[in-house]
This record gives structure tokens, C-alpha cells and sequence, in this order.
């Protein structure tokens, strides 16, 4: 199927798979249209229909809120083509960067999936090809039998990598969170794509790193502190790193936030639902913890520092838009200096 | 113009913001940016996201969605911003706002708002207004590049290349959007791409060399308007990692 895109700026033409998302199939091709979750919640690969015939994969996608049917409007994230379609995309588009890490689709195997804390799951995904990813970035995964993709951030990047790693937190209802918690799931078979994502770090960035996460949010820091670490980046310029959690049972992770401690960022673990107890500081004598909500925590400490900070922000809705609050109103940082992943 | 009451001056909190519906029907945001009183669009011109649930210092107002950003005094885009705010200018009058007339496509426009309001009515006097139906050609490649537009509404096309090699230029949708620009640069006196109302729409349309006179006549205002070309031309040329 051949689909043309007309963007504010100019037009584009790709091929899409069959049942191929409008979405992936031209970030596959290396044009990089609008999105942010990719997965059917932001609204933000809203696009109009101009000629030709989609099958909308999930009619209650919680992103269709924003879009108006009566006038052709659709998420390309949920709607491959039945044939050649013709769309609009009502903002500026261009191709890729060379050197850009372009997605695709990859059959993946589940290894070594095991407990970090009572409520998450460390697990790898060996891909069957190699792929580039960068530090910050997220793939698509889709167990076999459950239907549409979960986005989840790497704890990891690579050139040429085989390995993904991730963190996943359990959450009532979610379905691949309960997929992954409820039997062993070593050796299964998921589908990928990715990797996605813009909030990456490069060591050229040349600024002081801010990291505010909220539970799981702390899994794309990760592989944004390793890139950093690899590079001595912490010789030259300072590191904070906000890690929010309920208690100390929900805490992970400790043990590598300690080894970043030693390349010589500040650590802090926030509880918002317990005081400290004073066995976390025997503990983990590396790291500071503070009671209060992980936005709260950053903007006591970091009150006189945001001078060349870039801020990367990970968590649950509520406290992503709390951090971003203090980081815009408090920090007086610009927007291009703030890169937020909300889960959703 | 009858005067239609948006709310009273003490319903905005200093340096806060308030969603109003005037008189009339029409939904805005009111900013109240240390005691001066400025109405704009109710929702983000990025998604319908309403901006009286954004954060606002005092001059600058975030959507809290994407971070679009905004000057509330002009409008104008600033950072993520893709687009500017709709402006509607406000009177007060007895504790009390009044809705005034609606600001002009030049004056919302991303060439000319916020320059000096003598210059812009020096402007707005060699415009002509133009009404076209959906299909009309406004220009084709070869046509001479004398004038430029300014969209008022509606929403124009551009096709580069010829004959069996056309190919979609992008196309314009916003108020106050400037295209045919190609009027203001020396050395481009011919249309390299056509232009073609999508649907019913109406246009500003201003001979460039007069208007480049008329600048020359503002310096101040001139560096402004070419600083913003430059940056708009660019933008055609530019590549993903720059926005």
C-alpha cells in the first residue's frame, strides 16, 4: 500500500505492511511524523483522511478524544491502510536525521525475568536482529495472544544491540503487567518496534542533568545515566538524580544508583508515604533520602541550582505535570530543556 | 462596535488566568499580567486543550499538555510553539472588561505582530482584501512574485514542479500566516510553486516592494519582519532534530 502525507511543509510517500499503523509504517521509512506515546492515549499523530480507506485497529483508544471524526480525523498510531490513502498532517514534518535510530517491527524472546521489588519485574528482550537505540528512548511490545503494543522504556541503549532491558511495575489492571507477573515468562515470544522516543541524551548536550522519576520512570534514566557514566560526563558536569517512590519496599534499583553516586551525582530517593527509616541510610550509605513527593523533594534541593540544567522527567501523569510545574514556574527553565515521558 | 462585557477586572487573580465567555457567546482567556489585561483563545491551537489549565508567570503562558509557550502580550509562539495565540484586545472600563474588535490578520500575523502599530497601518493600507472560492488558483510557477499574501481564513495549497511532476508543498491554514513571500526577497521574481485555495478563502494581499519601502521607513520594525523571514524560510529547510 503506497500513502501519501501532505504536512504543512511538504509532502511524503512510503509503503505501508499490511494491518501496518499509518504511524509506524512511515517512521519506518525514516519521516518523523508527530507522536508521543504511539500507543493510542496522547491524540498527538492526529491526521485527516483525504482519500482512500483505513481500518481503525482500537475504536476506544482513549487518544480518539481528541480527534473529530465527522471530519476525517484519525490516530495514525491506530489506523493502517486499505489500500493507498492520501492524509494530512497539519504540522511541519521532516525526514530523520541521518544517523537517526529508525524503528521497526522485531520478534523478540523473554529472558531472565526476575523481582526487584514486591510490585516490579526486571526482564531482557533478545531481538531477533540487531538494532540501534539510544539512551532515553522506548520500543512497542505485544505479547503473543494480547492484543496492541505497551510502550516501555530501556534501562539500556546500544549500536547493533540484541539485548533490551526493562522495568515493569505491576499495575491492577494492566495488561502486560499482569501477563509478566503471572507465570514465567522465559522464552516467550513478543513482537517489538521501536525504538521510539525523543527525550534521548547525548553526551554533546554539554549541560548539568537534572533526573526526576517516578517509580518505573527511573527505567529510561537509567540507560541515560549509563550513557553519561560511560563518558565520564559526571568529571565535568554535575548530575541529580529524584527518584520517587511510596516506601522503601517499593525501592529499586539502589545498588547502580549507588555506582552512579561514585561517578559523582547526587542521589536521592524521595518517600512520599513513610519517614525515612533509619535503615535505609545504614543501608545504602551512598545515597540521601527525603519524605515528600519526588516533585517536592527536587525543588527543596535543587532551590539555586538550575543554572545549565537540562531536566529529564519519568513517572505517572500527576507527578510528571507537578515536576514540569516546578521546573517551568520555579527553575525557569525552557521548554527545550525539560523532555518528559509520561506513562499513560 | 457594541461594547461586550468578558468579566470583571477582580474575577482574574494578579499574574493568574481566567476562562470568560463574553457577551455574545465567544470563549476566551483572560491573563491578567501584573494589573494589564490581555484575551486570548480559550483552547491550545495544538490540541483542544484548554489553556486556562496552563501555567503563567506573568508574561509567559505554557500549555500544560505539550509546552507550547506563548508571549501574552503579542501572541507570538516562543520555544515548541508552532502556531500564535488568536489575540482578542480588551478594554476596561469601571472594574469591568469589554471585548474590542478583533485583531487583523496582519496584526496576529507571524511577520508583523507586535511591530509598531503606525507601520502596521502603514501595511494595512496597501492591502487589498481577496475572496476566493474553493479551486481557485491564486498563482502558478513563472507567474511574477510581486505580492505576498496574508491569510485572513480559509486554507491555501502549494504544488512544486510541473506538469507530470508535481509534488505537495505543504499548505497554510492559520490566521495571519504570510506566503508568496517570495515578493519580499530580491533576485526570486518569479512563483517557483502554485497556490491554490483548498477551500473558500479570504487573503490579504500587499505589493512587496511597497511594503519593503514602508519598512525601510521603520528600521526597528523592518529587522523584525526580516529577522522572523529568515526564520520562517529556514524552517522549510530545516531538519527534524531543530524543532
Amino acid at each position: 500500500m503506497r500513502i501519501q502525507v501532505n504536512a504543512r511543509n511538504r509532502g511524503f510517500e512510503f509503503d505501508a505492511r499490511s494491518r501496518e499503523s499509518v504511524l509506524y509504517a512511515g517512521l519506518r521509512a525514516g519521516i518523523d511524523l508527530p507522536y508521543e506515546c504511539a500507543t493510542g492515549t496522547c491524540g498527538t499523530c492526529k491526521a485527516k483522511l483525504i482519500s482512500g480507506r483505513l481500518h481503525d485497529g482500537w475504536r476506544e483508544a482513549p487518544g480518539r478524544k481528541y480527534v473529530k471524526p465527522e471530519q476525517h480525523e484519525f490516530l495514525m498510531c491506530q489506523c493502517a491502510a486499505e489500500g493507498d490513502v492520501m492524509l494530512e498532517v497539519s504540522k511541519f514534518v521532516y525526514a530523520m536525521e541521518p544517523g537517526a535510530c529508525t524503528p521497526d517491527a522485531c520478534t523478540g524472546i523473554v529472558r531472565a525475568p526476575r523481582r526487584l521489588a514486591h510490585d516490579v519485574m526486571a526482564f531482557g528482550v533478545e531481538l531477533e536482529q540487531p538494532r540501534d537505540f539510544d539512551a532515553g528512548q522506548f520500543v512497542l511490545l505485544a505479547p503473543a495472544g494480547l492484543p496492541g503494543y505497551r510502550a516501555y522504556s530501556m534501562c539500556n541503549f546500544e549500536r547493533g544491540g540484541r539485548q533490551l532491558d526493562f522495568v515493569v511495575k505491576r499495575k491492577p489492571d494492566g495488561g502486560f503487567s499482569e501477563w509478566l507477573f503471572g507465570a514465567d515468562r522465559e522464552g516467550e515470544r513478543l513482537e517489538t518496534f521501536g525504538p521510539l522516543g525523543k527525550a534521548t541524551f547525548d553526551p554533546a548536550l554539554a549541560k548539568n542533568l537534572l533526573c526526576i522519576a517516578g517509580g518505573s520512570g527511573i527505567a529510561g534514566m537509567m540507560s541515560i545515566l549509563s550513557r553519561a557514566a560511560r563518558e565520564r560526563y559526571f568529571d565535568r558536569y554535575r548530575g541529580w538524580v529524584f527518584f520517587g517512590v511510596r516506601m522503601m519496599r517499593d525501592a529499586f534499583f539502589l545498588r547502580e544508583l549507588s555506582a552512579f553516586k561514585r561517578q559523582g551525582l547526587e542521589i536521592t530517593v524521595a518517600l512520599s508515604d513513610e519517614d525515612v527509616p533509619p535503615s535505609a541510610r545504614s543501608e545504602w550509605p551512598e545515597l540521601g533520602f527525603a519524605r515528600g513527593p519526588v516533585h517536592e523533594v527536587a525543588k527543596r534541593m535543587m532551590a539555586g541550582k538550575y543554572q545549565e540544567v537540562r531536566a529529564y522527567v519519568a513517572g505517572p501523569p500527576p507527578a510528571v505535570d507537578a515536576a514540569i510545574r516546578v521546573l517551568l514556574l520555579e527553575a525557569k527553565l525552557t521548554t527545550d530543556n525539560i523532555r518528559y515521558d509520561k506513562f499513560s | 462596535m457594541t461594547k461586550r462585557l468578558v468579566c470583571r477586572v477582580a474575577d482574574v487573580p494578579e499574574n493568574g488566568l481566567r476562562e470568560c465567555e463574553a457577551e455574545g457567546g465567544l470563549r476566551l482567556v483572560v491573563a491578567n499580567a501584573g494589573g494589564e489585561f490581555f484575551g486570548v483563545q480559550a483552547v491550545c491551537p495544538h490540541q483542544d486543550v484548554p489553556l486556562c489549565e496552563g501555567l503563567f508567570d506573568g508574561s509567559v503562558l505554557t500549555c500544560h499538555m505539550h509546552l507550547w509557550q506563548w508571549d501574552i502580550r503579542t501572541g507570538a509562539p516562543l520555544g515548541l510553539a508552532e502556531a500564535p495565540l488568536q489575540r482578542y484586545p480588551l478594554a476596561l472600563e469601571g472594574g469591568s472588561l469589554y471585548l474590542g474588535g478583533d485583531a487583523t490578520a496582519l496584526d496576529v500575523g507571524e511577520l508583523f505582530n507586535g511591530i509598531a502599530a503606525g507601520t502596521i497601518d502603514s501595511l494595512a493600507a496597501l492591502a487589498r482584501r481577496e475572496s476566493y472560492q474553493a479551486g481557485a488558483m491564486l498563482y502558478r510557477p513563472g507567474d511574477p512574485a510581486e505580492d505576498f499574501f496574508v491569510l485572513d481564513s480559509g486554507r491555501v495549497e502549494f504544488l512544486v514542479g510541473r506538469r507530470e511532476h508535481i509534488a505537495p508543498g505543504g499548505f497554510i491554514l492559520r490566521k495571519g500566516e504570510v506566503f508568496g513571500w517570495a515578493a519580499l526577497l530580491d533576485g526570486y521574481p518569479a512563483r517557483i510553486a502554485s497556490a491554490r485555495c483548498l477551500e473558500e478563502s479570504a487573503l490579504l494581499r500587499i505589493n512587496g516592494k511597497a511594503a519593503l519601502r514602508v519598512l525601510e521607513g521603520d528600521p526597528a520594525a523592518g529587522f523584525i519582519v526580516m529577522r522572523r523571514l529568515a526564520a520562517l524560510i529556514a524552517r522549510y529547510l530545516a531538519s527534524s532534530g531543530v524543532k
